[in-house]
């Protein structure tokens, strides 16, 4: 009997303090490295400023501090992912890439209920071998649209 | 002809220069504390020594030392921004300027920016009238 293909779904990987996440690959377009940043005034705080890149302005998005999990520090090493959803494009600072992932859908789970709200943009999480090993999977789509309307609402 | 010949000619009554100048302008940029700025230079009446009463404003960070001002023109008169030093006025293609994303929700005097090779990194375009008001004082 041939065996059932499983349906997978394709994340790229990410860490940034000292949680993984993962976003669908539909919604990144490419990684650059950090480069200079031009802070704003009057930004909310998880806009970090913002980035020339191929002749586009990108505000580069801290997602720890977006989370309220602390907030990330950029390095030599520190890169950012160009995100798009619909007409949104933003950058997200990473410390490190992890590349990208094919995730059976089976192995996703729900959002802890009752979470945070990290857990409220979450699409699921992935259990890894060890408590850190775990990723979590971010709806960015909604992530986005919560930052502009957080954004505007000010 | 063809839209694209009609986009090659000058306008009638322009001449090849005054045509150039529509797809330029004239930026100032200048510098307060470790943050370099720019403004459009037209809006810019001269540049003065500071007086303790001159404008800072808190969002752009505090001059080192602030001994010189920007004046310029606003609808109730002379504003007067204290700045570090002042750059040089360089002629930038309307191509090298983006407005400012609106999801970036920065401050209303913060127009735009300027992806200026020689900086390295974007310049923040200020209008200086602007930052009157929301500081409200004139």
């Amino acid at each position: 009997m041939a065996a059932q293909a499983r349906p997978e779904l394709e994340f790229f990987c990410f860490r940034v303090g000292e949680l993984r996440f993962g976003v669908p690959s539909e919604n990144v377009l490419e990684v650059l490295r950090a480069g200079l940043l031009t802070p704003l005034p009057r930004t909310p705080s998880f806009i970090l400023g913002v980035t020339g890149h191929r002749g586009q302005v990108l505000p580069v998005v801290d997602l720890l501090r977006f989370l309220s999990k602390g907030e990330a520090r950029i390095g030599p090493r520190t890169r950012i992912f160009v995100g798009v959803s619909g007409s949104y494009v933003s950058g997200v600072v990473a410390d490190t890439v992890l590349g990208l992932r094919r995730i059976p859908v089976s192995e996703i789970l729900p959002p802890p209920l009752g979470g945070d709200q990290a857990a409220e943009h979450l699409l699921g999480v992935v259990q890894g071998s060890g408590p850190a090993d775990g990723i979590n999977l971010l709806n960015f789509s909604k992530l986005l649209q919560t930052a502009r309307q957080r954004a505007v609402v000010r | 002809m063809s839209g694209n010949d009609l986009l090659d000619e000058p306008a009638p009554g322009l001449d090849a220069d005054a045509e150039r100048a529509l797809g330029e302008v004239d930026v100032l940029f200048f510098q307060i504390g470790d943050s370099e700025y720019g403004t459009d230079a037209s809006s810019v009446l001269r540049i003065d020594r500071a007086l303790p009463d001159d404008l800072t404003v808190r969002d752009l960070g505090l001059p080192h030392k602030g001994h010189r001002a920007i004046v310029f023109d606003t609808p109730e008169g002379e504003g007067h921004l204290k700045v570090d030093a002042v750059n040089g006025v360089r002629t930038i293609p309307l191509s090298g300027l983006r407005r400012m994303p609106v999801a970036a929700a920065a401050a209303s005097y913060a127009v735009g920016v300027c992806l200026d090779e020689e900086a390295g990194r974007p310049v923040l375009l200020i209008d200086l009238a602007e930052t009157l008001k929301t500081q409200g004082r004139h």
